[in-house]
C-alpha cells in the first residue's frame, strides 16, 4: 500500500504490536538511521501478516557491514538490507565534509568497488541463514563529478556498473530477492525521494512518500504473495479485436495495420504465462464451431493448445467459469477472469466473488498495458519450476486418464497397472527442494492441517537431525506429474510424528498417499505414525483418506499404527512401480 | 479550524502511545519519558503531513509541548 501516511503507519504498527499471535521477526540492516522506514515497514508487514505481531530488529547506526553480520546471526525470519550510496563510501553522502575532485572520484570508485564486494560476500553469507530482501541505492548520486547533469558522467556510469555487478552476483545466490528499481521509479519519482533537511538533521534521508514506497515494495518482497494459478479469458474484443460471430474468422484482428496490436500483446502475455505454468481457459459466448475455426488461425501469438478447457456457449459466463474451475480443480481465489464487458464481469463476480475480475479496455492501449502489469503481479513468481511448466499438460492428462478409466471399467489397481504408474520417493533434505515448501504453502485439499511455513521456519525445521522430508513424484504413460506430494516430520524411536503432509489435487485417485505411508513404515521401521491432524475448511479429501485408513473420522492428533495400516489399507498389491531415493 | 485540536491529539496519540488521552493536552518534552529526539522528529513529520505544512525552518522551541504546538498551529492558520 504505497503512499501510506505516517500517522496511519504508526497506528497500524501499534495495532500489530498489540496482537497476541507469534511475532514475525524481521531484521533491518542498514547504515542509515532507518527512522520512519521502520514504522512503514512494520505497518506494511502488519497488513500482510494479519495475525502476527511484527518485530523489526535493527543494528547500529552507520555500521552496515556489522549489521549484515548481526542479521546473519539474528533469530529472524527474514532479513531486509537497505543500501544507500553513503554505505559504499561516506563521501557519497551529504553529511560528508570530504574534499572533492577528479582524483577523489577515482578513489571513491575504488572504495565503492571494494565495499561492494564485501557487502556482496556478507549478503550471500546471510542468505544461507534466512531469506534476504535487498534494496540498492535509490537516491540521486551527488554532483561530485565534472560532467554537467544532463550527461551521464563516467563516475556515475562506473558506480552504476559496480551496483549492477553486485546485484547480478547476489541474485544468483538462493534466497536473495532484490527490490525492482523500475517498479520503485513508478511509485516514487526520483526528484521526490530525498529529504535533504531530514538527512542533515537525523540521518534519515527519505521523504515520507519515498519511505512509504520503499517499505511497501520491501514488504511485498518479504511476503511474496501466493501467485494465482489460472486465467480465464473472453475472446471477442479481448483475445482479439472484433466479434467473430459478426465479422467472421478473417475479420477479427490483432495487428498493427488493423490498429489492434494490443490484442497481440495480450496474446503474447498469455503465451508467456502459459509457458510459466499458468492455466489458461476460455469463457466465450459464441458458436463453438466458429471459435474452433478462429482458434485454428496460424497467426495467433500463442498456440490454441495453451487453452484448456475452452467453454463456448450462449449460457451465463458464471456457469462456464464454474465448469472451468471444476476442470482445473483449483479454488476460485486462485483465478483471474478477464472480459471487456462490465456486465459479464459483474455476472461472474456475483457467482464467484473470490475470482479476481479484470476489465479488458479494448481500445485503450495504456489501460491494457496496466492490465498486463497487474497480471504480472498476480501471477508473478521468483522462479519457474519444472512442475509449473507441466501443470497444464498434466491436467489434460488427468482428464484423459479419467476418460480411459471410465472406458476400461476396471478396478483402480488394475487400471493403475495398465497406465504404468510409477512413484518416486525422495528423502533428500540437503539441499531442500524449493518445490516442497511451495506445495506445503499452496495446497488446500489434501493438507494435514493447513499450516503454512515461512522459508526460514521451513529451513529451521530441517536443521533438527530427527527431521525428515519425503517428496513424492509421479509419472505414468500419459506423462509426468512432477513432484506432487510432501511429508515432513520427525523420527523418534518407533514413532514418526508428521507435521506437514500435502498432495497436489492433480495426483488424487492414484493411491500415492498409501504408498507414502507404507514407505514410511518400512524405511524407518516404526510401529506408529502420529499425525498433527487438524480439520480445515477445505481438507475434505485428506479427511476422507484418513477415514479410510482409520475406519472412523480422524481426530486431532490421531495415530496410525502399522498393524492397523496393514490390516485396512489393502493397497500393497503393487499397482505402481515405486523408487526410493535418499 | 474547529478540528485542529482532535487532529493534533491524534498525532500525539500515534507518536507517544504511552500517553493516556487525558494526559495529552498537558504533555511536554520534559515531562513525558518517551518524548525523545526520535519522537520529536516523528511528531513533527506527522504534524507536517497531517496539516500540510513545513516546520523545517521553525524554531524548535515552538515544538516542546502540546500547548506550544497547538498555539503555533492556531497562529499559522493550520
Amino acid at each position: 500500500m504505497a503512499n501510506m501516511k505516517l500517522l496511519e503507519a504508526l497506528k497500524l504498527a501499534k495495532l500489530a504490536n498489540n496482537r497476541e499471535g507469534e511475532a514475525f521477526i524481521c531484521f533491518l540492516a542498514t547504515g542509515l538511521n532507518p527512522l520512519h522506514l521502520t514504522t512503514f515497514l512494520a505497518a506494511e508487514l502488519s497488513l500482510l501478516f494479519a495475525e502476527r505481531k511484527i518485530e523489526i530488529q535493527q543494528g547500529l547506526y552507520g555500521d552496515l557491514l556489522g549489521n549484515i553480520t548481526r542479521l546473519a546471526k539474528a533469530d529472524a525470519e527474514v532479513g531486509v538490507v537497505l543500501l544507500e550510496w553513503s554505505d559504499f563510501d561516506a563521501r557519497l553522502g551529504i553529511r560528508s565534509s570530504a574534499v572533492c575532485g577528479p582524483a577523489v572520484c577515482n578513489d571513491i570508485i575504488e572504495t565503492v568497488n571494494a565495499r561492494a564486494s564485501e557487502i556482496g560476500f556478507r549478503l550471500k553469507d546471510a542468505a544461507a541463514q534466512m531469506p534476504i530482501v535487498v534494496s540498492f541505492p535509490t537516491l540521486p548520486v551527488l554532483p561530485l563529478s565534472f560532467s554537467p547533469g544532463w550527461q551521464a558522467s563516467s563516475f556515475e556510469v562506473e558506480l552504476d556498473s559496480i551496483m549492477q555487478a553486485v546485484r547480478k552476483d547476489i541474485s544468483q545466490a538462493g534466497q536473495v530477492r532484490i527490490l525492482s528499481s523500475r517498479r520503485l521509479d513508478l511509485l516514487s519519482p526520483l526528484k521526490e525521494r530525498w529529504d535533504i533537511e531530514a538527512d542533515l538533521l537525523s540521518g534519515f534521508p527519505y521523504t515520507i512518500s519515498h519511505a512509504s514506497g520503499v517499505a511497501a515494495l520491501l514488504a511485498q518482497l518479504v511476503r511474496r504473495p501466493e501467485p494465482k494459478k489460472g486465467l480465464i479469458t473472453d475472446l471477442d474484443d479481448t483475445l482479439w479485436r472484433g466479434i467473430v460471430g459478426e465479422v467472421g474468422i478473417e475479420g477479427i484482428s490483432w495487428h498493427l495495420d488493423h490498429h489492434s496490436q494490443m490484442h497481440a500483446f495480450y496474446q503474447r502475455l498469455l503465451g508467456a504465462l502459459s509457458a510459466e505454468g499458468v492455466l489458461l481457459g476460455i469463457a466465450s459466448k459464441n458458436e463453438p464451431a466458429v471459435v474452433e475455426a478462429a482458434l485454428r488461425r496460424k497467426d495467433l501469438a500463442l498456440p490454441a493448445s495453451a487453452f484448456f478447457p475452452i467453454e463456448v456457449s450462449w449460457g451465463p459466463k458464471s456457469e462456464a467459469v464454474s465448469r472451468i474451475l471444476k476442470n482445473w480443480n483449483v479454488g476460485a481465489d486462485s483465478v483471474v477472469f478477464i472480459d471487456d464487458s462490465p456486465l459479464e464481469l459483474a455476472e461472474v463476480k456475483a457467482s464467484h466473488p473470490e475470482v479476481e475480475c479484470i476489465q479488458f479496455a479494448t481500445k485503450d492501449g495504456a489501460a491494457i498495458y496496466e492490465v498486463a502489469m497487474r497480471l504480472r503481479d498476480l501471477f508473478g513468481r521468483s522462479a519457474v519450476l519444472n512442475e509449473d511448466t507441466i501443470r497444464a499438460q498434466s491436467i489434460r492428462r488427468s482428464h484423459a486418464l479419467a476418460d480411459e478409466f471410465e472406458t476400461a471399467k476396471s478396478t483402480s489397481e488394475d487400471f493403475l497397472q495398465q497406465v504404468q504408474a510409477e512413484i518416486g520417493l525422495n528423502f533428500d533434505k540437503s539441499p531442500l527442494d524449493p518445490r516442497a515448501l511451495e506445495l506445503v504453502n499452496k495446497t488446500n485439499q489434501f493438507n494435514l492441517n493447513g499450516k503454512r511455513f515461512t522459508e526460514a521456519a521451513w529451513q529451521n525445521y530441517f536443521r533438527d537431525d530427527s527431521s525428515f522430508l519425503l517428496v513424492a513424484s509421479y509419472t505414468d504413460k500419459f506423462g509426468p506429474l512432477g513432484k506432487i506430494a510432501v511429508i515432513a516430520g520427525q523420527h523418534h524411536g518407533k514413532t514418526l510424528d508428521i507435521d506437514a503432509w500435502v498432495m497436489s489435487c492433480r495426483a488424487f485417485s492414484r493411491r500415492i498417499e498409501y504408498h507414502c505411508l507404507e514407505e514410511l513404515f518400512t524405511k524407518f521401521d516404526i510401529d506408529e505414525i502420529r499425525l498433527d491432524f487438524a480439520m480445515t475448511e477445505r481438507n475434505g479429501p485428506l479427511r476422507e483418506f484418513l477415514q479410510n485408513v482409520l475406519g472412523k473420522p480422524p481426530e486431532l492428533g490421531c495415530t496410525i499404527s502399522k498393524q492397523l495400516f496393514e490390516s485396512r489399507s489393502g493397497i500393497v498389491r503393487e499397482p505402481h512401480g515405486v523408487g526410493t531415493n535418499g | 479550524m474547529d478540528d485542529l485540536e482532535p487532529r493534533l491529539t491524534a498525532c500525539f496519540a500515534a507518536v507517544l502511545p504511552e500517553l493516556k488521552p487525558a494526559e495529552i493536552a498537558g504533555a511536554t518534552a520534559a515531562s513525558v519519558a518517551g518524548w525523545d529526539s526520535v519522537a520529536t522528529v516523528t511528531l513533527l513529520a506527522v504534524i507536517e503531513e497531517e496539516f500540510g505544512i513545513s516546520l523545517a525552518e521553525e524554531n524548535p522551541a515552538c515544538f516542546e509541548s502540546y500547548a506550544s504546538i497547538l498555539a503555533y498551529l492556531k497562529g499559522s492558520g493550520g
